[in-house]
């Protein structure tokens, strides 16, 4: 009966918030079915902190997106691409990223080839608009941390950009607007 | 520079998880898979170690008694963060350097002339919006009799400078007002479409009433000092008041927009999920404004140049 209810419950919670978490989740871990991974591993720590947390639930989880992501979320994601293979056999082993965002800018691709941490500090700044001092409190480290790692990572997506393709980002990027 | 990488990071982070759907289960999953290593947990516990087995029970319990609490306690936190979230957007400091953009369509009844020193641009609104509160949220009482001017405004407001665009239902671009703050006076430069005509006028400045935007108004009321970037300390003032819920979401725009309602029902706003900035306001079921939030970009600044056509002669200011 606890079960039915909690899954409702957490059904509830999701259908009301679970788009733009796992929107982050997915540009944290670098693909759809990552994301997805991501986003279950942290419902599953909300799920036995529930009773226990204080204030909402989001933020938690969010906390807890970031933490994954930016500290051991790849060698959590390695075990499990290879029990996934596995459980599907030889046949299957295809982990080629066919389930991966449509990643139809350059950016987003490159942002993959970030380190953890400097990719979660760039979606935490630029994608969520955190503050340095958030970003710092959903990581888990210290201000200056944010702060250096979001320098080092956006050069390292400049200099990637420009050397994959220097006019794209000339050409489209003033034209590009905040969303409302 | 970083900002053009950054305002392009953003868009394409934006375009790349545009189509990213919750897939059905996922709750059901993380439950079972949290289950499972529970139960795992206890039969360790059971195969000899008393102190695993008091974890694992704890572990339990703690899962089955968090649910066992009513659904409106997670309701209620909902409303806590989002409404957080919305009020750290609108405080932050880069909203003061967007460019505001609002479309506000009027209830039928309300018409809107331009007018020498009504104040700025955002006192021009608030007449506007005067007449409706003295129309009652109901619609009820009088409203203006003269001929109809506008149905619908465009607006963009940054920093001192804000214009003006009212066009009818048809789409007809009845007139366009400009207002620039100055030192102590404003300058209102209107164009007159349908009379060819154009006017411009100097006034002192209207001294704004600093309550109207902080106070808790009634339900359905809108109060705004001071354009339309005065729209964040108004939402803000609002929200700050309370007795607001996050009441589900509702497709806006291409998003699945936060909907935040007011107890009463008479006041309902709409946020980006993402940004936690507003994209919509609906305020006694009478005037909706959608707003957008854009960056200085020399494309949204020329929105506020207001050229005078050749053809069109200069008249009096009216009274």
């Amino acid at each position: 009966m606890g079960s039915d209810r909690a899954a409702a419950d957490l059904e509830l919670f999701l259908a009301e918030r679970g788009e733009p978490l796992l929107r982050t989740a997915v540009l944290l871990a670098g693909s759809s079915e990552a994301g997805e991974d991501l986003l279950q591993a942290a419902l599953e720590r909300l799920l036995r902190r529930w009773r226990t947390i204080e204030g909402d639930p989001e933020g938690y989880l969010r906390r807890t997106l970031y933490h994954l992501a930016a500290d051991n979320w790849r060698q959590h994601q390695v075990r499990r691409t290879r029990l996934r293979l596995l459980q599907s056999g030889a046949g299957a082993a295809v982990v080629d990223g066919t389930a991966e965002v449509d990643l139809r800018d350059s950016l987003v691709r490159l942002l993959r080839q970030l380190p953890p941490r400097q990719r979660a500090v760039i979606v935490a700044r630029y994608w969520e608009q955190l503050s340095e001092a958030e970003s710092a409190q959903a990581l888990g480290c210290s201000v200056g941390t944010v702060k250096s790692a979001t320098s080092r990572g956006l050069r390292r997506l400049r200099e990637l950009s420009e050397s994959s393709g220097p006019m794209e980002l000339a050409t489209q990027g003033s034209a590009r607007g905040r969303r409302s | 520079m970083n900002t053009e990488l950054e305002q392009r990071l953003r868009a394409d982070m934006e375009q790349a998880t545009r189509d990213i759907r919750i897939p059905p289960g996922l709750a059901l999953k993380a439950h079972r898979h949290s289950h499972k290593r529970t139960i795992t947990t206890r039969a360790v516990a059971a195969a000899g170690t008393a102190a695993v087995l008091v974890a694992g029970t704890l572990t339990l319990a703690e899962v089955t008694g968090a649910f066992g609490q009513p659904a409106g306690g997670s309701q209620v936190r909902t409303t806590a963060y989002v409404i957080s979230r919305v009020e750290r957007a609108l405080s932050a400091s880069d909203m003061s350097n967007m460019v505001g953009y609002t479309r506000t369509v009027y209830p039928a009844g309300i018409t809107l002339q331009p007018v020498p020193g009504g104040g700025t641009a955002e006192m021009t609104i608030r007449r506007v919006l005067d007449r409706i509160v003295a129309m009652g949220v109901n619609g009820s009482g009088g409203g203006s009799r003269s001929p109809r001017w506008g149905d619908y405004e465009l607006l963009w407001a940054y920093h001192h400078t804000t214009k003006m665009s009212a066009f009818t239902a048809t789409g007809q671009h009845v007139f366009d007002e400009r207002l620039t703050v100055g030192r102590g006076s404003l300058e209102t430069t209107v164009v007159t479409y349908p009379s060819h005509t154009w006017w411009t006028a100097q006034s002192p400045r209207l001294a704004v009433t600093g309550s109207a935007s902080a106070g808790c108004l009634p339900a359905g009321q809108i109060r705004l000092t001071g354009g339309a970037n005065a729209w964040p300390a108004f939402i803000h003032s609002q929200l700050a008041c309370g007795a607001y819920t996050a009441a589900g979401k509702q497709a806006l725009g291409g998003v699945d927009a936060l909907r935040i309602t007011g107890s009463s029902g008479q006041f309902t706003l709409w946020v980006n999920p993402v940004t936690y900035l507003p994209m919509r306001l609906q305020a006694g079921g009478l005037i909706q404004i959608n707003f957008q939030w854009l960056p200085p970009t020399p494309a949204n600044l020329a929105m506020l140049n207001m050229p005078v056509p050749a053809s069109f002669h200069q008249v009096v200011p009216p009274s």
